[in-house]
């Protein structure tokens, strides 16, 4: 048989972050018609939310970008953004799926990034997006908007519209690929780390837009409480996670983000004294051990194993207090630090899974089952590496599925 | 020689507010490369992008210059949109990079715009279109090794209907998990793991295996490889459009450490193996050292399967005799992810004990012929700990196999320097630097069965999507949409074979070949990714990318600098 006679299937791709892209350009690049959804305004992911990627240390974006235009561009694929599967039906061995499309106010296809609705804005709502959105656009906060629409009045291409009803398109495919990575989950729950308490303890997510180069600060290592230097950093691991009340699993991602993250400190600003609080480091990619290595000796970030039992704020905005038992030493700690980063509380996302009916079948800690075609942090907490590889090697399984 | 059409966009307003397009017109109207000057409200909207795609059309323009937004704005859909109807089109940045940034000098932002579409004409008039090459793409592959990894990408690639030839240097498929009796964490047979796999290549017709055979020369590059293979049957050739290296990698002996080879008992993980396989394993207190000449100065990396195997055999020690205790002395427990995580809690809840040790002070072997104990310092507890202990089982890393490096020499790809296959980048896993060639499994980085079997799905559909386009042209070769920015090309009458760009090209698309009496630079075009390095390098200027050659530089520079009236 030729491989030119083998039918060409449709494939329904859910997420478009690295796992999704990577699954949708397989399968266009092989010949399938790909449907690829994305509940967020862009492609791209957490991952083009991050500052820096580890272990190359590259801008994260440069390369996403390749990816980002490589599924835009593809006449094999569509991209449907700010869309969500509403209903999945499965009959005959394929499936029909609704896909609801909500435009957001500002109409993405028809921004220009002229930033006139921001100077228009009484209420400064109108904000661009994310820097490293492609095309960058400007998005408008619904929750604190005032409605008085003046923004719509001075857009040169009338690309703002308050009253957009949702848009449904009906597509049938023949198999489904889930690839909705992976959400923050509140740390409010676990009162021991202080995590609302204090603008200086953040989560590592919001450090590495606190921190980015293209952020509000231009890399400045800053406190979030009154943008003063920070004389350290605390870099909690496994807060969250390894935890049997809030998530069970290792998010497998944390660890080499921590100690991207601390050495991007130290190179902005070396005086900054940091320490990563880990229960095991866990470096198991190409160049991940040493890349932890290389922090023990002159580049000073600290690894100390520990896990805090508790992390308050002093009073008098004097620091964030971190109580813990170091390990090594088996003393009880109170360390002092200016700020704290908390990494671990990721969780499989559903917010872009369809309603409870269409949903693929979960595990018990919120992972889709691998009775069902998935990749990414979807399918089991992966980093972008690992989540090419899933997402390529689901890429093939959904086009050789047994339709019978 | 063609002219030039000029679109220029006032970005309702944004460009036109500060830069003096009028001004622009009226002096490159003037300019005898340019055709026509068009000012436009808005190029990235429907209505005039249009118009710019028909008036190109149209008028069969060959040469089209944009004046718009930045690339990372709306600019490179319309350049892509435009350079679709089969004109050369460049675009100028005027409202990031000129009417944005210079807001409060719209005289000095006129002439800077006016000096960049200068430099881009001179660009657009002088540059050559390398010569392209239509590569006929054989549509049968050949994958080395027959491990997991090799076995999935081949059994991928023959249920996509390419005939695949699968070549191992032993007598059957299966690799290393034909050792493994169970496997983590659903602790099935090894072999019944890749059951159907293995069946797979002996009754798919697309598949043929060739057992005990090596790879004896290898020439040739993407599309069209000429390997020639040699084995029991004698020698064989064959041409294959792509390469799946799936050709593992070994685990470490771990001669003179823990006194192992001296003190009995003391065994490896592929020992309990087959221990385990023998049924002859009598233990009541077994230890498993992990990191045993890993995340040393020797070799600074984990090998991702030993913490998961010694829960899987630990707990095993413990289901098969009973009574029986397992100690896992570890620098840390690597079970990254959910279900990895949940396999530590259950050995956890099984009872394996698990101590942590620093790796300034490992742990000591007691005994002489035979082994009794462990001593370990619990660097949690702080104390000193003696194990008795009647089996001590080391769990040593995957190191690259010794054959690999010969292999990636022969493809041409490069390794680590731990002797394993590098890929091109982390967000394209098992693609390499010599395109058609792809990796996966345990000969790229150490990696469990699953995630092996994973890699070689990868590497198949890779390999599948190359094949499966069967012409390929060689300036589409390119992971960047839009294509290449073209071939580099060496003047055989000025070179004179100094082997500089051979030295620096990072694609080994660079070759010196002999003709007459002298070596001239032959540039693989299906290799050359434009990167520009043997142009950089090459003393007498005979190495050139035509679309950016010395006459488009030197005018470019030349007129950046130009008087703008």
């Amino acid at each position: 048989m030729q491989p030119t006679e083998k039918k060409k299937r449709t494939i329904l791709v859910v997420g478009g972050g690295v796992a999704g892209m990577s699954a949708a350009f397989d399968l266009a690049d092989s010949g399938h018609r790909v449907h690829l959804v994305e509940s967020g305004h862009d492609l791209g992911g957490q991952v083009a939310k991050l500052d820096k990627f580890y272990p190359t240390d590259h801008c994260a974006f440069c390369p996403l970008w390749t990816e980002i235009r490589r599924c835009k561009e593809h006449s094999c694929i569509s991209v449907h953004t700010n869309s969500r599967v509403e209903t999945l039906e499965k009959s005959n061995g394929s499936y029909r799926a609704v896909i609801t499309k909500s435009t957001p106010v500002i109409d993405p296809d028809l921004c220009i990034y002229c930033g006139r609705c921001e100077s228009a804005c009484p209420k400064g709502v109108a904000r661009p997006i994310w820097e490293h959105a492609y095309p960058p656009v400007y998005l408008i906060d619904g929750d604190r908007c005032g409605d008085c629409r003046t923004c719509a009045d001075v857009c040169p291409t009338k690309a703002i519209g308050f009253d957009r009803e949702e848009l449904q398109a009906e597509v049938a495919v023949d198999e489904v690929i889930w690839s909705a990575g992976f959400t923050e989950v509140s740390l409010a729950p676990l009162k021991e780390y202080g995590w609302g308490t204090h603008p200086d303890i953040l989560t590592s997510l919001e450090f590495e837009s606190w921190k980015a180069e293209s952020g509000e600060n231009k890399g400045a290592i800053l406190r979030r409480s009154n943008k003063a230097i920070p004389r350290s950093i605390a870099f909690i691991q496994c807060a969250g996670a390894r935890d049997l009340r809030l998530l069970p699993q290792c998010s497998a991602v944390c660890c080499m983000h921590a100690l991207k993250q601390a050495q991007w400190v130290k190179r902005r600003n070396p005086d900054i004294h940091c320490v990563i609080l880990y229960t095991d480091l866990r470096t198991v990619g190409r160049d991940y051990y040493e890349y932890a290595l290389r922090d023990f000796g002159g580049n000073g970030v600290r690894l100390v194993r520990g896990r805090p039992s508790l992390i308050y704020p002093l009073p008098g905005g004097d620091g964030i207090a971190v109580k813990f038992e170091d390990t090594a030493t088996q003393k009880r700690e109170i360390w002092k630090f200016d700020m704290v980063v908390l990494n671990g509380n990721l969780k499989p996302t559903l917010s872009s899974l369809p309603g409870d009916n269409a949903r693929p079948e979960l595990d018990a800690e919120g992972f889709v089952n691998r009775t069902a075609t998935s990749c990414g942090f979807v399918m089991e907490p992966a980093d972008v590496t690992e989540s090419a590889i899933q997402a390529s090697s689901a890429a093939l399984r959904s086009i050789l599925a047994d339709k019978s | 020689m063609s002219k030039i059409s000029l679109f220029l966009c006032n970005c309702f307003g944004e460009i036109g507010r500060v830069i003096d397009l009028e001004f622009i017109r009226k002096k490159f109207e003037a300019d005898p490369d340019v055709d026509s000057v068009t000012i436009v409200d808005s190029l990235c909207m429907p209505d005039d992008a249009a118009k710019a795609q028909v008036l190109t059309r149209e008028r069969r323009i060959g040469k089209v210059l944009i004046g718009a937004c930045s690339p990372y704005g709306k600019m490179e859909f319309v350049r892509l949109g435009l350079a679709k109807e089969g004109a050369a089109v460049r675009a100028v940045d005027l409202r990031e990079g000129c009417a944005w940034i210079h807001g409060k000098d719209p005289e000095g932002a006129t002439r800077k715009a006016a000096n960049q579409i200068d430099m881009e004409l001179a660009l657009l008039q002088n540059r050559k279109d390398s010569k392209d090459l239509t590569l006929r793409v054989q549509q049968e592959v050949l994958v080395i090794g027959a491990g997991p990894a090799g076995l999935s990408a081949a059994c991928g690639l023959a249920r996509l209907g390419f005939r695949t030839h699968l070549v191992d240097r032993g007598s059957a498929p299966g690799g290393l998990l034909n050792v493994v009796k169970k496997v983590y964490p659903t602790d099935e047979p090894g072999p019944g793991k890749i059951k159907n796999l293995v069946d797979e290549t002996g009754e798919n017709p697309l598949i043929r295996f060739y057992g005990k055979t090596k790879i004896s020369s290898v020439k040739g590059y993407a599309g069209d490889f000429k390997v020639k293979l040699t084995g029991p049957e004698g020698n064989t050739a064959l041409r294959v459009g792509a390469v799946v290296l799936a050709t593992g990698a070994r685990i470490l002996f771990p001669q003179g450490l823990y006194g192992y080879g001296k003190i009995k008992n003391v065994i490896t993980q592929m020992e309990i193996e087959r221990r385990f396989a023998t049924g002859a394993l009598n233990c009541k207190t077994a230890v498993f050292i992990q990191c045993v000449g890993a995340r040393n100065a020797e070799r600074p990396y984990c090998s991702t399967i030993c913490c998961p195997l010694s829960l899987k055999n630990a707990m095993r020690v413990m289901d098969e005799n009973p009574g029986a205790r397992a100690y896992v002395l570890h620098r840390d427990i690597m079970t990254p992810g959910s279900v990895l995580e949940a396999y530590y809690r259950k050995a956890m809840q099984r009872g394996v004990q698990f101590i942590r040790f620093d790796a300034e002070r490992p742990p000591e072997v007691r005994g002489q012929e035979q082994v009794s104990g462990v001593e370990v310092f619990d660097s949690i507890s702080g104390v000193s700990r003696v194990i008795d202990s009647d089996l001590l089982v080391l769990s040593t890393p995957f190191v690259a196999d010794p054959e690999s490096a010969a292999i990636a020499r022969m493809f041409e790809i490069p390794v680590d320097k731990y002797g394993f296959y590098e890929e091109v980048y982390p967000i394209h896993p098992v693609e390499t630097r010599n395109d058609g060639i792809f990796i996966c499994g345990t000969s790229r980085w150490p990696v469990s069965s699953d995630q092996a079997i994973a890699q070689g799905e990868a590497a198949a559909i890779k390999a599948a999507s190359f094949l499966g386009k069967e012409t390929v042209s060689a300036l589409a070769m390119s992971r960047v949409p839009g294509g290449k920015l073209g071939h580099a090309a060496a003047d055989a009458a000025a070179c004179t074979g100094c082997g500089n760009c051979v030295a620096v090209c990072p694609y080994k698309a660079c070759r010196l070949q002999r003709t007459g009496n002298r070596s001239v630079s032959r540039v693989i075009k299906v290799r050359c990714k434009a990167c520009g390095n043997c142009v950089a390098v090459c003393p007498n200027g005979a190495m050139q990318m035509p679309e950016q050659n010395y006459r488009v530089t030197g005018e470019m520079i030349r007129r950046a600098f130009r008087e703008v009236r």
